[in-house]
């Protein structure tokens, strides 16, 4: 039977962007992270909910070495990338951070035009051979997040004189303009108002056929909302991780079916 | 006003749940007429087909209950897009139900096939099947074009078919009377027309949702009950 619906949520596990085994995370002796093992799919969004510090947000740290900047902390088992090890010594963070790119719950803007902030990465990385290259990473970056329209007529003003909504936008455009292959989303929407909210997962649901994305979110309707595949931590535990419909509607763990219908904090 | 969310998403998914009820509805309304074929023609082939397709409508109707819950749990649906999930789930139910009747009015072609030959009541009941098919029709595309009107009109529509039941109960207590010898076929011909006639009330129920889906309201004035065999004590 020909299903829409079925197509437009399917989830292809074939092809693994992420491969996590025996993942630990100790900031000084506390024990963050307890033996993950997970696959994230390629061109899928995969959603780690879970209570304040249960652990997602360390673990998606993790997956671009953003972990490395905290001195206590320390990292143990295998985070592969497309079956790379992203803590090999060889790998550059810099280098895999491109690859991997993030959006932060705030929105960040550099203090320069938004032109400038979207162009930053593309310059550094030398994506672009001439300003002519440059000018059309730019506007393909706005586009892709669905904000070329709103501000192509001042792309010299200043990215923080955008609304929050913007802003967050204009950092998922700077995101996407170093073409990476991960989008890691620490809760993109937090700072934001349901339009803007709204804007942002429908963005998110058209980067899933370039890229693979995985958010981090408080809101179980939101990971409901805009995933395929959901991950629930509970206490450093991966306790769930399977396709979202049946994680909201049969989950198998009784501790995921406590937290999702606000039995347990 | 945007009849559109802004996640696209929801709007299929909410497009395909309409897409499977309209499926599961054009598998009932062929159930209804190739049953009522079927008895007609006395064609025990069409009846199988009838009967094996009925499968199909039962699993449809998971699959809707299935897709609605999902979209419950994952969009937290409100206002009218709660009221087309609710409209949903129960039209699905009404469908499969009627397909139920479609069914067993097939599987009585089987045994009326070996069965003297009652004069009239087949053609009649074929008019009377194809009614109910028109309202179904009918309430369907009311449905998916969220026109309330259309839809109180198969809700009055329903008395024709309820005198049409009327009329075929008088003539088989009549055919019973005349020789013992036909109160069997009359009795399966009776259950048809009377599961007819509960087709009717179902598609009329259907209505109702369509309208509810529609106003935000179900309809308060009851509906003006035709069927006046449950008062008929003997044969004028």
């Amino acid at each position: 039977m020909n299903d829409m619906r079925l197509i437009d949520r399917a989830v292809d596990m074939k092809d693994i962007k992420f491969s996590a085994r025996n993942v630990q995370v100790y900031y000084g002796t506390t024990h963050a992270i307890k033996d993950v093992n997970v696959d994230i799919a390629d061109k899928t969004v995969t959603a780690f909910i879970g209570p304040s510090g249960c652990g997602k947000s360390t673990f998606l740290r993790s997956l671009n070495r953003m972990n490395d900047t905290i001195d206590i902390c320390r990292v143990e088992g295998d985070i592969l990338l497309d079956g790379e090890d992203i803590y090999d010594k060889r790998v550059d963070p810099v280098q895999l951070r491109a690859k991997v790119g993030m959006v932060f719950q705030k929105p960040n803007p550099f203090p320069k035009s938004i032109y400038d902030n979207i162009a930053y990465g593309p310059r550094i990385h030398g994506l672009a051979k001439n300003k002519t290259d440059l000018d059309e990473i730019v506007e393909s970056s706005l586009k892709r997040a669905a904000l070329w329209n709103e501000v192509k007529d001042r792309l010299d003003a200043p990215g923080t004189g955008l609304s929050g909504g913007q802003q967050q936008r204009l950092c998922i455009a700077r995101a996407v303009a170093t073409q990476p292959e991960v989008l890691l989303m620490d809760e993109p929407c937090s700072a934001l108002d349901p339009i803007a909210t709204a804007q942002v997962e429908e963005l998110i649901d058209e980067l899933r056929s370039n890229f693979s994305v995985v958010i981090v979110t408080h809101s179980m309707q939101q990971a409901a909302r805009v995933s395929q595949k959901t991950a629930f931590f509970h206490l450093g535990n991966l306790v769930e991780y399977g396709e979202t419909g049946q994680i909201f509607t049969n989950p198998v763990d009784p501790r995921t079916e406590s937290y999702i219908s606000g039995r347990i904090g | 006003m945007s009849d559109q969310h802004i996640l696209s998403a929801y709007d299929r998914d909410l497009e395909a749940i309409q897409a499977l009820v309209m499926k599961m509805g054009g598998l009932v309304e062929a159930a209804i007429l190739d049953g009522a074929q079927s008895l007609e023609t006395r064609d025990v082939e069409l009846a199988a087909k009838v009967r094996a397709n009925d499968k199909a409508i039962d699993e449809l109707e998971l699959r809707i209950n299935e897709e609605a819950a999902r979209c419950i749990a994952l969009r937290a649906p409100v206002s009218k897009d709660l009221r087309t999930v609710l409209t949903t789930l129960k039209l699905a139910g009404s469908l499969e139900r009627i397909g139920d009747y479609a069914k067993n009015m097939a599987k009585r072609t089987n045994v009326l096939v070996e069965m003297r030959e009652i004069p009239g009541p087949d053609a009649s009941l074929r008019r009377m099947a194809r009614e109910v098919e028109g309202m179904l029709r009918n309430v369907l595309d009311a449905y998916i074009q969220r026109d309330a009107k259309l839809a109180e009109q198969v809700r009055e529509h329903d008395h024709d078919v309820d005198q049409m039941y009327n009329a075929m109960f008088r003539e088989f207590l009549t055919f019973m009377m005349e020789d013992p010898r036909n109160i069997t076929a009359c009795m399966h011909l009776h259950f048809i027309a009377k599961n007819i006639e509960r087709m009717g009330d179902l598609v009329t129920n259907m209505a109702e949702q369509v309208i509810y889906l529609v106003t935000g309201e179900l309809p308060e004035d009851s509906r003006p009950k035709a069927d006046s065999t449950s008062y008929i004590s003997k044969v004028d």
